[in-house]
Parts: structure tokens; C-alpha cells; sequence
């Protein structure tokens, strides 16, 4: 036991020094650098927020770089409908969530709200088979087949033609799927929806669908452990899960017609070149962009536009909402890219960056702008 | 000292409390009413706001929100008999589990356990009840479901020609109907194990005594005087351990899978009426967040129903035993 | 020899009988030992898996919400529980005590005191989650005091806590030798003093094993503060906020992407496991002390 324990403390000295390391030298990849209004001084304050389970590592990473300037951030990951729900009812200051705001949800909000997109997590397709390596090739039809319960195993026609070079083994496939309501489930069935219309008319897209075949499983953790226990196993994870547990994932056809694999710089490609609504309610699943990965989830901090009156929120508050938006669009991304140190998620691209600061810079308190 | 009249207590009687006196004993008495009818009042005061969430979706689906079987989120139909379903049967597994290993328990703790070892194993087998439920619930799907999979494999093929409890080793998944009843049968073993072990502890030693003077053996004294004395009140036993069963939410959410239908073999996944609350509740919204507190009632009436039949066993058990004189 | 024996002894048992008898008392320890095997399974691997993260910092340090590095430890996790069950229990004890007192010493076979007595059990059998829900919606919606705090949380375990410290006083209370208050009240003793001064004193050792064991199911419970404190990951000692508490934390960490906070997880289920038990061994250890006094 002793050993174990100088063993955990020095593991425990051996990555302060590693952190402190990495934090002193700057990084910056991928995405645009930071531009426009983004504070360095920081407004002291407690907020509170909930939602999305796929943006929770990002926000938890951001909260505790802020605690040191006074902020205090609270991240519940409840999941993005709970999240808005919780919004919806003013019991938190922010919502993290996966889906855009529909008009369904902003019917039941207190008043206007600021959605900014803040970054981009890919949904990979990963795959629990002995022998057969990454970057297994699979099409969208294809993919809505398995889920579908039409293809069953393993080294049917279709995945056998496209994949000449592999020799897959004849094991069954087990689908594993969200048993809980998810903007994860969302994201991926709206990829199905869209290549599918078999999909589209059987089960359709949600955050929590009737899924024809598959086990359930609890969160993406509950996925990525039912994938990796069963051999045969299927599923959708978040990049972040399946990058730390060095699942094998496919190479999904994008609507450009290439094979693409879930790395941070083809999610990023997929924000690239999409329509932007005014209300900035993009989405990037199935992207036009040439390079970009097919199934890309984006995600949102969704806060009241005058917290003060809408959210029940103090002046001080509201500032420490503003605080926590600007730097989320602003200082956060470099904390965002493939570097070693830097969270596996796409930044924003500058041109959503300068979209976000402009829809911020309208957020007011009883009126008076912060 | 004179009793009676008397111009010192004021013409009152020695021994009779005077008015000032009495205050303090009205108020700790009209206190003490108070708060324990205030736990009437929050009782009802829940079950009308029970009710008042859950009227819409009552109102909305009737009598098929309980025996309907489709429960579609993305399309708002809450019929909710995979769920009640769900519930009963893992609360079957539970009892058929649970009882009879904690009244074997409770038997050889009372009855044929060195006496040394008694004290101590008892508080082993209570310690059961300790551990948070969350705790069985990350050990169920960890450590056990995995583990049991080859053998339930194995259970449904051999056994495949049984309806529900057989379907061949393709109908086994890791989380599943068996694991949830495992679970709570673990979790319900300490209250079952320790009514039973007061109940057969108050079996009179004369009835025990009879049967071995007739000549029974250890095991036969206790399957004729012992059992049948404390059946009623180990049925009591047992309902409120079903009590607990039926609503154990957390530990349950965890292992059993959470499918929105009705399972057709022991080793499927399904859904219980307290593991749909913990996960939709948070976003759900309208006649949703209705739909979960409907689930959330009919739990709570069966919850009542099953304490008035625990109660008629016990109290019937305790007239059997207490002789009128 | 005992009676049983002298018997056993005149009239030989037949193998069949015998046979039987040996088979159903092995069953029955047999029994025993399974009944037991979920215990030592769960804390063998609880142990397993939860003591290495109990170096360093782990008891010191708050979780951090670092995606690299140390992920820190349990402490706002551990202070946290400790205060919101300290105030569920300051609401559970007087209020339970109180309504066991008015059962033993008012109400007794009263209809009234009997209803009471049936919704409390009931109160045991309601799922703990339901509670949470009922203060989200009495309170934390309304807005009363704040949105999610930790006061809100304290609030619904002690709805889970009363019904077992109702219950655990009220048989403590009735062993109360009723010679004691009849002398009391002989004495001239008015009523109130007879509960404070004689019947509460007597009792009290049974009255903290059964508070014990409730705070013992208050600590563990996860549902209730789902919906009333929502978790937090820094140390704050206001309950008008939200506050963090072990089984809230090991819910999130179990679902990291991090296998060092999942570690994490096991390490923090490890340290309530511990808290709980440790209560629970006290409580009987006391209870039986002061039964044989």
C-alpha cells in the first residue's frame, strides 16, 4: 500500500509539473486566432449552467482555468434538453446544448436568447473488431442499414464492397445505441435522416428515438464500454471518448464523396462553408466542405440576451455570464485543436468567431448594455 | 400537611397541577400533535401535487398510459406497459431471489448458528443495507453483468425451450431483467433477513420444545413449529421488502438497460417505472414531464397498496401470537 | 444433557431423517455464506479499484475539471456531503423524534396515531428519487431562496431520512420502562418534565444508533440531489448554493472520458463506502451496548 502511495504522489508531482509546463508556453492550432472583445480581465462572480454531455470536458477544462480570476463556473452535464429545460426555467445562468434551439424551445424560454456556437465534436462511428484496424471504409446508407437491422454481420456484400483490401470475419453485429436522451443520439440520427430515407421515415431524428435494433447503454461512456466488451460491437461515441480510449473508428463517405476519417482537422473543415442563419443556429452534420467529416456535432452556450430581467440574474451575474461567453468565444479556443495539450475538439473559424462576438456584444442587463 | 382545601396551593388539591403549570404541558402536547399531523399534511399535500403534475397525461392517454405498450418519446405516446411490466418483473426476480436466501439466513442466524458468531454475522448480513445504492449499481455493471454473461448464455440455451426464461444465447444482453432482480435482491436481503430473525426470535420456546420432545430432528422442529409460527409476519416482511424493490430507482437505471419495451426473455433488456423517471425527467418538458409523474404515482399507489397488505400480515401474525387472555 | 437430547437419545432417528437434517442445515449456512458473498465482492472490488487514488492530494484537494494532469481530489466532494446531510439530519432528528414521542406517549393505539404510523412506513417505501422531484418542484421551479442549492438537497434527504428515525425512536421510546414514568409523574412531575428529564435521557443512546442510521442512508443517497443541488466542483461552504457531495461526484466521474477520473470515481465510492459503514458498525456496536446495559 505504501508503495502505491508514493507511487500516486509522485504521479500526482510528475503531472502538476507537466501542466504547468504546458501551460506556460503558448499553443495555437487549428481554428482562427482570437479576435475582436475578448477580455482579459474577467468579472468575479458564481454562474451556474447544465446541458450538453459532448461540450462538459470543454466547459469543466474552462471553469477551472477562470477559478483563478475569481470566476466561479458551475457545469452540470445533464444533457442538452435538460439543459434548455432547465433555461427554459430559470434555474441556471447557461445552457450547453448540442441541437440548435427550435421554435418549439424558444417558445417556452422567458425572453430572447443569445445562442453562440463555440465549438465542434465529432461523432465517430466505432467498431469493436478483432483483427480489422481503423478506418474501416463505411458509407451513410450503409451505416443506416446497420443501425437499421438490415445488415447483420459483419462481412455482408455491402460492407465487403467497400472495403476490397480487408478480410472481415463473419461475427454478428451487436449495435449499441443511447438509452438516454442525448444531443449525441441527435446529431447522429440527423446525419441518418439526411443519407437514408428509409431512416428518415421509420425512426427519424431526436434526441431520444425508437431504435429498431441494438442494446442501450447509458451515456457515452455506457456506449464506449459496451463496444469495447463486445466483440462485433458498433456504436456512436463522441471523438473525445473515443480518442482517449483508442477505439477503432470508420472512415464515413462525406457528401463530397470521400472517405473521411474523425480527425480535429477534418471536423474543423466541416464549419467551414455552411449556411449561418441569423440566429446562428448552424448545423454541420453532412457539411458541403470537400474535407470535412460527415458526422460533426456542434455545440452551444445558449444564454438569456438580458439575464437580469429574463433569468433572475444580479448585474454581477449577468457579468459573469458575459465574462464567461467572451471568453468561451474568445481565449477558450486555444484550448481547442489536435495539439498535444489542447482538447479534442474543433475551434470556431474565424468568420463564426467574429458572428458570435457581434451577437454577444448585444447582451444587456435590465436594458443597459454590460 | 392537609390534602384537600387549603388556603396555601390556593383552594386547589396538593396533587393537582396548577393552570400556569399546565401550559407548558399543552404546548409540548399540542406541539408534538402538530408536527406528526404536519406529516399527514405533507403526505397529502404530495400526493395532490402527484396527482396535479400527472393530470394531463392521465387525462391525455387513460387506462393505456398503464396497459399500452408503446412508450415513444420522439412522438409523444406515453403507454406505459413496458414500464409497469419492467417493474413487476424485476420485482419478482427480487422476491423469488431475495426471500427465501434471507430467510434461510435468518434461520440458521436464530436457530443453529454458534452463539458467538451470532452477533457478529448478523451485523455482517445488515451491513448489506449499507452500501449506497449508486455503489451496487456501478459494481452491477461493471464487475457482475459482464461476468455473468457466459452463464446466462449458457442458462438461455439450454433452457431455450422454456418460454421467457430460455431464447437461445442471442437473446442475452449484458444488462438485463435477471441482473436488475439480482441486484435488488441483494439490496432487499438485509430488511427481509432482519424481520424475519425478530419474528423467529419470538417463536415461543414451548412450541420448539414440543417438537423436539416428540422426537424431531433440529430441521424438522424448525419446519413444524418455527416456520409455520412466523409465516405471517415474514410475509410482512417480505412485502416490505418488496416495497423497497418496486421503487429503488438508481442502482436499477444502471443494469437493466433502459429499453422502452416489454422484454420477451429473462435476459433482455427493459425499463422500470422509477428508471424512466431518473432519465427523462431532466429534459422532459410538457406532456412529458406529465407522462414521468403519472409513472411516478402509479409507483407510489402500488407503493401504498403493497404497505396495507404487509401491514395485515403482520398485525395478523401478532394476533396469532399474542394470546387474549 | 438437555431435554432434546435425553429424547434424541431414546428414540433413534431414522438415516432418512437424519440424512435430511444434515442436507437442510448445510443449505441453510450454505445460504448464509451466499447472503454474504455481495458484501465481500463489492468492497473487495471497491478496494481493488479505489485505493490507489487514495494518495497524495485526494482527501486535499477539490476536483478541478482539468481535462490533462491531475484532475484533483474529493475534498469539496467529502465537506460537502457532511454538511448537507448535518443539516438534513438537523431537520430529520427533532422533527422524527418529536412525531415517535407524540406515537408513544399521546397517541399510542389512536386511530390517528395509527394512520400516522402507516404513512410513515409508506414514506419508506416511496422510490428516493420521487423526493427529489417533489422539492424540484415545490422549490427549486418556484425559485424559493435560490435555484439549485444545497439547503434544497438537505430538505429532500431529510424527507428520506425521517421515516427511519420515526420508526428506529418509536421502538427505542416504547422500551422505555413505563415504572419510570409512573414514578415521575408520582412525583408530581409534570408531563413535559417527564419527557425531557426521564423518557429523552433513558432513550437517548437508542435515539443516536437510530440517527446514526439514518445518516448513514442520508450520505449514500444519489436521486434526491440530482434535481435540488446539481453538483458543483469547488469547495463552498454556502448552502444557498450549489454544493458538490460524494455521490453526486462519483455519478459524473463514472462517466468521464478520462480513465483517471473514472478512477477517480471508484476511489470517491471507496471513501462513502467507508464513511458508511463505519456509521452503520457504530450505530449496532452502540445499540448493543446499550441494550445489554
Amino acid at each position: 500500500m505504501k508503495s502505491r502511495r508514493i507511487s500516486a504522489v509522485a504521479l500526482v508531482v510528475t503531472a502538476s509539473l507537466a501542466v504547468a509546463a504546458c501551460g506556460s508556453s503558448s499553443s495555437s492550432s487549428g481554428g482562427g486566432s482570437p479576435s475582436g472583445a475578448s477580455s482579459t480581465s474577467v468579472s468575479p462572480a458564481t454562474i451556474n449552467g447544465a446541458g450538453s454531455t459532448l461540450a462538459a470536458p470543454i466547459y469543466q477544462q474552462w471553469a477551472s482555468s477562470l477559478k483563478s480570476q475569481g470566476l466561479t463556473v458551475n457545469y452540470n452535464p445533464v444533457g442538452s434538453g435538460a439543459g434548455v429545460a432547465d433555461l427554459a426555467g430559470a434555474t441556471v445562468d447557461f445552457a450547453g446544448s448540442d441541437p440548435a434551439l427550435k421554435p418549439a424551445d424558444t417558445a417556452k424560454l422567458k425572453g430572447p436568447v443569445i445562442q453562440l456556437p463555440v465549438a465542434f465534436g465529432a461523432i465517430t462511428v466505432s467498431y469493436n473488431l478483432p483483427g480489422v484496424k481503423s478506418g474501416l471504409k463505411l458509407d451513410g446508407p450503409t451505416v443506416a442499414d446497420i443501425f437499421l437491422g438490415k445488415i447483420t454481420s459483419w462481412d455482408n456484400l455491402a460492407i465487403k464492397a467497400l472495403n476490397p483490401g480487408i478480410s472481415l470475419p463473419s461475427t454478428a453485429i451487436t449495435v449499441v445505441h443511447r438509452s438516454d436522451s442525448s444531443g449525441t443520439t441527435s446529431g447522429f440520427t440527423t446525419y441518418l435522416s439526411d443519407v437514408s430515407p428509409t431512416w428518415k421515415a421509420q425512426v427519424g431524428k431526436g434526441k431520444d428515438v425508437k431504435w429498431p435494433v441494438g442494446t442501450g447503454a447509458a451515456k457515452n461512456s455506457g456506449v464506449a464500454a459496451a463496444v469495447k466488451q463486445t466483440p462485433g460491437a458498433v456504436g456512436y461515441v463522441e471523438q473525445a471518448y473515443a480518442l482517449e480510449n483508442n477505439f477503432t473508428y470508420a472512415a464515413v463517405k462525406n457528401s463530397a464523396g470521400t472517405y473521411v476519417l474523425p480527425s480535429i482537422q477534418n471536423t474543423s473543415a466541416a464549419a467551414n462553408g455552411i449556411t449561418v442563419p441569423p440566429d446562428l443556429g448552424i448545423s454541420t452534420i453532412n457539411s458541403p466542405n470537400a474535407g470535412a467529416y460527415p458526422i460533426v456535432s456542434q455545440t452551444f452556450l445558449d444564454a438569456y440576451k438580458d439575464p437580469c430581467k429574463d433569468g433572475g440574474a444580479s448585474q454581477s451575474v449577468a457579468k459573469g455570464i458575459k465574462s464567461f461567453l467572451s471568453y468561451a468565444i474568445g481565449a477558450g479556443q486555444q484550448t481547442l485543436g489536435a495539439g498535444g495539450n489542447q482538447l479534442p475538439y474543433a475551434p470556431l473559424p474565424s468568420s463564426l468567431q467574429s458572428k458570435d462576438n457581434a451577437a454577444l456584444a448585444g447582451m444587456t442587463c435590465n436594458g443597459a448594455t454590460l | 400537611m392537609e390534602a384537600g382545601a387549603s388556603t396555601v396551593t390556593g383552594g386547589r388539591s396538593l396533587i393537582e397541577p396548577s393552570p400556569a403549570a399546565r401550559l407548558p404541558d399543552q404546548v409540548l402536547r399540542w406541539g408534538l400533535l402538530g408536527l406528526a399531523g404536519a406529516i399527514l399534511v405533507l403526505i397529502a399535500y404530495f400526493f395532490i401535487r402527484l396527482i396535479g403534475q400527472s393530470g394531463t397525461a392521465l387525462d391525455h392517454f387513460g387506462l393505456s398510459f398503464v396497459f399500452g405498450n408503446n412508450w415513444d418519446v420522439s412522438r409523444d405516446i406515453y403507454h406505459g406497459a413496458p414500464l409497469v411490466v419492467g417493474t413487476l418483473i424485476t420485482s419478482a426476480i427480487a422476491l423469488l431471489i431475495g426471500v427465501p436466501v434471507a430467510v434461510a439466513t435468518a434461520i440458521y442466524l436464530t436457530e443453529l448458528c454458534p452463539r458467538r458468531l451470532r452477533q457478529p454475522l448478523s451485523m455482517l448480513v445488515d451491513l448489506l443495507a449499507a452500501v449506497p445504492s449508486v455503489v451496487y449499481g456501478l459494481w452491477g455493471v461493471f464487475v457482475l453483468a459482464p461476468k455473468l454473461v457466459p452463464a446466462e448464455k449458457w442458462f438461455a440455451k439450454t433452457f431455450s425451450f422454456i418460454p421467457f426464461i430460455g431464447g437461445g444465447a442471442s437473446s442475452v444482453t449484458p444488462t438485463n431483467y435477471f441482473i436488475a432482480g439480482l441486484i435488488l435482491a441483494i439490496m432487499i436481503l438485509p430488511i427481509v433477513s432482519a424481520i424475519a430473525r425478530e419474528v423467529i426470535a419470538t417463536v415461543p420456546a414451548d412450541n420448539k420444545e414440543a417438537a423436539l420432545a416428540l422426537g424431531a430432528t433440529r430441521w424438522e422442529m424448525i419446519r413444524m413449529a418455527v416456520l409455520p409460527y412466523a409465516r405471517p409476519g415474514i410475509t410482512g416482511g417480505a412485502m416490505l421488502g418488496l416495497g423497497r424493490a418496486l421503487g429503488e430507482t438508481i442502482a436499477v437505471v444502471v443494469v437493466i438497460g433502459d429499453a422502452p419495451a416489454i422484454g420477451h426473455h429473462l435476459f433482455n433488456q427493459g425499463y422500470t417505472l422509477a428508471s424512466v423517471i431518473a432519465n427523462e425527467f431532466g429534459e422532459a418538458t410538457g406532456i412529458h414531464r406529465s407522462a414521468l409523474f403519472a409513472a411516478g404515482l402509479v409507483l407510489f399507489v402500488l407503493t401504498l397498496i403493497v404497505n396495507i397488505i404487509a401491514r395485515g400480515f403482520v398485525a395478523r401474525g401478532h394476533r396469532a401470537r399474542v394470546p387474549r387472555r | 444433557m438437555s431435554a432434546a437430547e435425553r429424547i434424541q437419545a431414546l428414540a433413534p432417528v431414522s438415516g432418512r431423517r437424519r440424512y435430511t437434517d444434515t442436507m437442510m442445515r448445510g443449505l441453510l449456512l450454505a445460504a448464509t455464506i451466499v447472503a454474504l458473498i455481495p458484501l465481500v465482492l463489492v468492497i473487495y472490488y471497491l478496494i481493488k479499484r479505489g485505493v490507489g487514488s487514495w494518495g497524495g492530494s485526494f482527501f486535499t484537494s477539490d476536483p478541478n475539471g482539468n481535462f490533462f494532469g491531475n484532475p484533483g481530489g474529493i475534498r469539496s466532494a467529502l465537506l460537502g456531503s457532511l454538511e448537507i446531510v448535518g443539516l438534513a439530519t438537523l431537520i430529520a432528528i427533532p422533527i422524527g423524534v418529536g412525531v415517535a414521542l407524540y406515537l408513544t406517549e399521546y397517541g399510542k393505539q389512536s386511530l390517528f396515531a395509527n394512520v400516522v404510523r402507516y404513512f410513515v412506513d409508506v414514506m419508506t417505501g416511496v422510490p428516493s428519487i420521487v423526493f427529489g422531484l417533489f422539492i424540484f418542484i415545490v422549490l427549486v421551479l418556484a425559485h424559493v431562496g435560490g435555484n439549485f442549492t444545497a439547503w434544497k438537497g438537505s430538505v429532500a434527504l431529510s424527507l428520506l431520512m425521517l421515516p427511519i428515525v420515526v420508526r428506529s425512536a418509536e421502538v427505542v421510546l416504547l422500551l422505555v420502562p413505563s415504572e419510570l414514568r409512573e414514578a415521575a409523574l408520582a412525583l408530581g412531575a409534570p408531563r413535559w418534565r417527564v419527557v425531557f428529564r426521564v423518557v429523552l435521557p433513558t432513550a437517548l443512546p437508542g435515539l443516536v444508533t437510530g440517527s446514526l442510521l439514518a445518516i448513514a442512508r442520508g450520505m449514500g443517497e444519489t436521486a434526491p440531489l440530482l434535481f435540488t443541488t446539481a453538483g458543483a466542483f469547488g469547495l463552498t461552504f454556502s448552502l444557498s448554493q450549489q454544493m458538490n457531495a460524494l455521490p453526486l461526484q462519483i455519478y459524473n466521474d463514472i462517466l468521464s472520458p478520462r480513465n483517471v477520473v473514472v478512477d477517480r470515481a471508484w476511489g470517491a465510492a471507496l471513501a462513502l463506502v467507508t464513511l458508511v459503514l463505519i456509521l452503520n458498525v457504530v450505530a449496532r456496536v452502540a445499540s448493543q451496548r446499550s441494550r445489554m446495559a
